[in-house]
């Protein structure tokens, strides 16, 4: 009776350990800013994204990104990642810029301070935030005065979230309304900064227009040859201050290994001693990473318990089992014998009717022209 | 064991029952429950159509020739007269300046006392050369026929205090010059001098005045007495034509003449008076008159002694100074005194440059306006009352009657190459403006950014002012293209660009959507178009814009309900 209850709560404990398991991967499928390296590449490619975070005093400007950028190409030649799509305008990587800060927005009806990302590169292939209307931007386009508002935004200076193609003006420079976002919600989101009004602008607006503290983040998806590339070449040459960025790899940062990592650091993450201002992304990112690093430890637990318990078991059965390892080898031995006998008699048999066949055959070859020729007589 | 069975059957029979209705409910709900689990996305058709790339841009309106209004000298503003937008005419008042001389002419004047005083120590210094001159007595002589170098010196001495003399003599005279025409120019009524024949004079035409009042009076008295006697002459005349009493009446008549004679008498009395006074006061005003004459008189002759004084004066200081330059030029030609020679003729030349300076500045001065050159309207104004204008900045700027405006945007190297000159740009908010034409005239480096950034210049026309911003919208002309999408239907990743088409394939139940990729490319964009090329569209797809949740190529998608 005992072994049976062990028996079923190490089972049901592996069964919750399975549970958490899938729960984890889902939670971090469920992050779509996390996930830009599963969107970018094809099947069996290895591609990373990787995010860099600067302090406000790091000094990144556009400039130097445009120089990583010039960089890349570089280094995926020399690990011999060449381009093999048909399509041409395909690319290998794809990079982004932010910069977080404040801007006024005025609508023929309204006037809006809200907070503001300014965005360089392809942002929105990052953060495919979902549109009510519109369509997304990018840090590439020839112009640089499109905006995509949330729809608090929108209703505040519209009374609709029906109004891409509509004109604001940032300090009286009118800037079209590319597209209207929904902003996400819950407990972590507003936690995160998303708590109020968010617009987002090109860098250039936000710099020349608004109020901000410099780039913040780098985010850059490439190809990942092998583990690590990726963030090793970022980290190498971003030229920036070591304890002025921080750099992370977004790919694999909910894989067991850097959740176990997370759990041996408890007490030690909420130290800082950088200026580094996270997006509101990058706030979201961390929350789950806490969550999911609590739910490691339990997985731990569950597997743990599992595990103990079948092993339990096992010696149990070990011991209770009314055999020896010797009887079972020598019935083995004996039925290995056993085959290789009836495999020798099967092969012997088999020479001595080939044998036989060819005698037939020969003293046919003997006896055939005479029949022949018999017939022939006849 | 029958029990059992039975029992048994009924349980396998129920079992089947709700297994088959479980079946027919999800075979019926199968879509709709399919459907809930699908994403949702929106679509349009891939159709031919124009791509117009608009550059956007904003900038203020500048005067193409403007007229900048500047005042040469640092004057104080007392107020300015004219307001941005206000029309002027030639010769209109723009500025009022206060009525003092400007800073400049009073740096002139002090930099001239200065220079003048360097002048006069670099002559002392010479002199003091001349004095110190280490030179032997016996060179002296036998160059100058036995004089000897203390004679030399003492002349000079003699010399220099002789020209200082007169000069201090001329300078005392022009002093007493000076006061005795402030003399003159004091009013002689308030001079102390004549402080007792001006009070005689008064207190005699008070007098005067006082008997003139009393005949006056006197006058007055004897014509009513004359007029009481003719009255009561005429009643009289009545009661004696009535043969009345006229005893009464010639008492009072003889009464009435007496007062007369009263009176004339008192008039006769007043008039000697009057006439003593009129003598007294004639006598008065003769003497402080001549009192007055012969102090003015006094001053005048003063006046003309100084003159002659400093004329004689001058000219003794002049012979003097003559004298010394003769023996200076003596002596120079024996001692080597060039060094300060030159330091005297550097002092001169700087007087006369402070001097020249001087002079400019008084030809500079200006009257109490700034007025207007030309006819035009006023776009800008840097200085308020108050202030102090200065010779290099502007005071305003005029726009010229007749002169056109021009505006000037900074875009990328990028946006440059999409314009090209004499394209006619559109307003933002056209509505708000009237009548108003925007072409760009020129597209130059932008002398801040010369490598990354262009300056597009463009000539405004029409119901414009100066200093206006204006947001324009500037592009190439629209270009046909056989496949255009949204923006928001471009996807990206390593194998490119590419859209989701939606294909149906038509199911017994109902027709099923399937997401298919179709790689592309992106050939040009607008705001919010873009023309694409593939091998695999033929126009006409259904292509997906939006979602409510992320599409995989090869994902079934049900289609949005509009």
């Amino acid at each position: 009776m005992k072994k049976r209850i062990v028996g079923i709560s190490g089972a049901v404990s592996f069964v919750v350990f399975l549970m958490l398991f899938w729960a984890v991967r889902h939670v971090a499928a469920g992050i779509p800013e996390q996930q830009m390296a599963g969107r970018w590449s094809g099947e069996g490619e290895a591609a990373a994204q990787v995010s860099c975070f600067f302090s406000v005093n790091s000094g990144i400007t556009s400039d130097r990104i445009e120089e990583l950028e010039h960089s890349v190409d570089g280094a995926l030649a020399e690990a011999s990642v060449v381009q093999e799509s048909e399509n041409p305008g395909a690319r290998l990587w794809a990079d982004a810029y932010s910069a977080s800060g404040t801007i006024t927005m005025v609508s023929d009806r309204a006037s809006l301070e809200a907070d503001a990302v300014g965005i360089g590169g392809d942002f929105f292939l990052f953060h495919p935030l979902k549109l009510l209307s519109g369509s997304y931007f990018s840090g590439n386009d020839v112009m640089k005065d499109y905006c995509i508002i949330d729809e608090d935004a929108a209703w505040q200076l519209f009374g609709s979230s029906n109004v891409a193609g509509m004109y604001v003006y940032i300090n009286g420079i009118p800037h079209m309304v590319a597209g209207v976002a929904e902003r996400p919600r819950g407990r972590l989101e507003e936690g995160a900064g998303l708590d109020g009004p968010l617009v987002y602008v090109s860098y250039e607006s936000l710099e020349q227009l608004g109020q901000n503290h410099g780039i913040n983040c780098f985010e850059i998806v490439m190809p990942n040859p092998v583990t690590g590339f990726a963030e090793k070449f970022v980290r190498d040459n971003l030229g920036s201050d070591e304890r002025e960025t921080e750099v992370v790899e977004n790919t694999s940062r909910y894989s067991f290994l850097p959740r176990l990592k997370l759990v041996s650091r408890f007490g030690l993450r909420s130290m800082n001693g950088r200026a580094i201002i996270y997006p509101y992304w990058e706030n979201i990112a961390r929350g789950y990473e806490d969550i999911l690093a609590l739910v490691t430890l339990f997985e731990m637990v569950f597997l743990l318990y599992a595990v103990g318990t079948a092993s339990v078991l096992a010696v149990i059965w070990w011991r209770h089992k009314g055999w020896t390892v010797k009887e079972k080898a020598l019935l083995l031995k004996d039925k290995a014998e056993r085959f290789w006998e009836r495999a020798r008699e099967k092969r012997r048999e088999h020479r001595q009717e080939k044998k036989a066949g060819k005698m037939l055959e020969r003293s046919e070859n003997k006896t055939g022209p005479q029949e022949g020729q018999g017939g022939n007589l006849l | 064991m029958n029990e059992n069975g039975k029992n048994r059957r009924e349980w396998v029979k129920t079992a089947a029952i709700i297994f088959l209705s479980v079946m027919l409910v999800l075979t019926f709900f199968s879509n709709t429950i399919m459907n809930y689990s699908l994403p949702e996305v929106a679509t349009q058709y891939v159709q031919s159509g124009t791509i117009t790339a608009k550059i956007r841009g904003t900038g203020t309106v500048e005067s193409d020739d403007p007229y900048e209004v500047k005042v040469i000298q640092s004057r104080k503003v007392e107020s300015v007269a004219v307001k941005v937008g206000d029309q002027v005419q030639k010769g209109d008042v723009l500025l009022y300046l206060a009525d003092e001389e400007s800073e400049e002419l009073e740096t002139a004047r002090q930099e001239l006392k200065a220079a003048e005083k360097e002048l006069d120590s670099a002559w002392d210094g010479y002199y003091q050369g001349l004095l110190d001159a280490n030179v032997t007595d016996s060179g002296v002589q036998a160059a100058n026929g036995g004089v000897s170098m203390e004679t030399y010196r003492q002349q000079l001495t003699q010399a220099q205090n002789a020209y200082k003399d007169a000069q201090n003599r001329v300078d005392e005279i022009t002093e007493w010059k000076d006061a005795i025409g402030r003399q003159i120019d004091i009013d002689t009524n308030t001079d102390s001098s004549l402080g007792d024949e001006t009070e005689a004079y008064e207190k005699a035409e008070e007098a005067f005045q006082a008997a003139d009042s009393r005949k006056k009076q006197a006058e007055i008295a004897l014509q009513a007495a004359q007029a009481k006697v003719s009255g009561l002459e005429n009643n009289m005349q009545t009661v004696s034509d009535s043969d009345g009493d006229t005893s009464e009446l010639n008492k009072q008549i003889q009464t009435a003449q007496a007062e007369v004679r009263n009176a004339e008498n008192v008039l006769a009395e007043a008039e000697v008076e009057l006439q003593r006074r009129t003598v007294a006061r004639d006598e008065a005003k003769q003497t402080l008159e001549n009192k007055r004459n012969k102090i003015l008189g006094n001053l005048t002759s003063q006046s003309k002694y100084t003159e002659n004084d400093l004329a004689a004066a001058t000219e003794d200081a002049n012979q003097k100074k003559k004298a010394l330059d003769e023996l200076t030029a003596t002596l120079t030609g024996m001692f080597s005194l060039d060094g300060k020679k030159e330091a005297i003729d550097d002092a001169r030349e700087k007087v006369e440059e402070a001097q020249e300076k001087v002079d400019k500045e008084v030809e500079k001065s200006i009257g109490a306006t700034v007025t207007a050159d030309i006819a035009g309207t006023v776009s800008e104004i840097n200085i308020v009352a108050g202030n102090t204008t200065s010779a290099d900045t502007p005071v305003m700027k005029l726009q010229p009657e007749g002169k056109g405006y021009t505006m000037s945007i900074s875009v990328t190297n990028d946006q440059a190459r999409r314009v090209s000159v004499g394209d006619r740009a559109d307003l933002v908010n056209a509505w708000r403006y009237d009548d108003m034409e925007v072409t760009l005239a020129g597209i130059r480096p932008d002398p801040q950014d010369p490598g990354q950034k262009k300056l597009l210049t463009f000539n405004v026309s029409g119901s414009v002012v100066a200093g206006q911003t204006l947001n324009i919208s500037v592009g190439q002309q629209s270009s046909n293209f056989d496949y255009i999408v949204p923006n928001s239907a471009i996807r990206e990743d390593s194998n490119g660009k590419f859209i989701l088409v939606v294909e149906s394939k038509p199911t017994p139940l109902s027709t099923r959507y399937k997401a298919v990729r179709v790689d592309v490319e992106v050939i040009a964009s607008d705001d919010t178009q873009s023309a694409i090329n593939g091998a695999a569209l033929y126009g006409g797809e259904f292509v997906i814009t939006t979602s409510t949740q992320p599409v995989e190529p090869g994902q079934q998608v049900r289609l949005a309900d509009n």
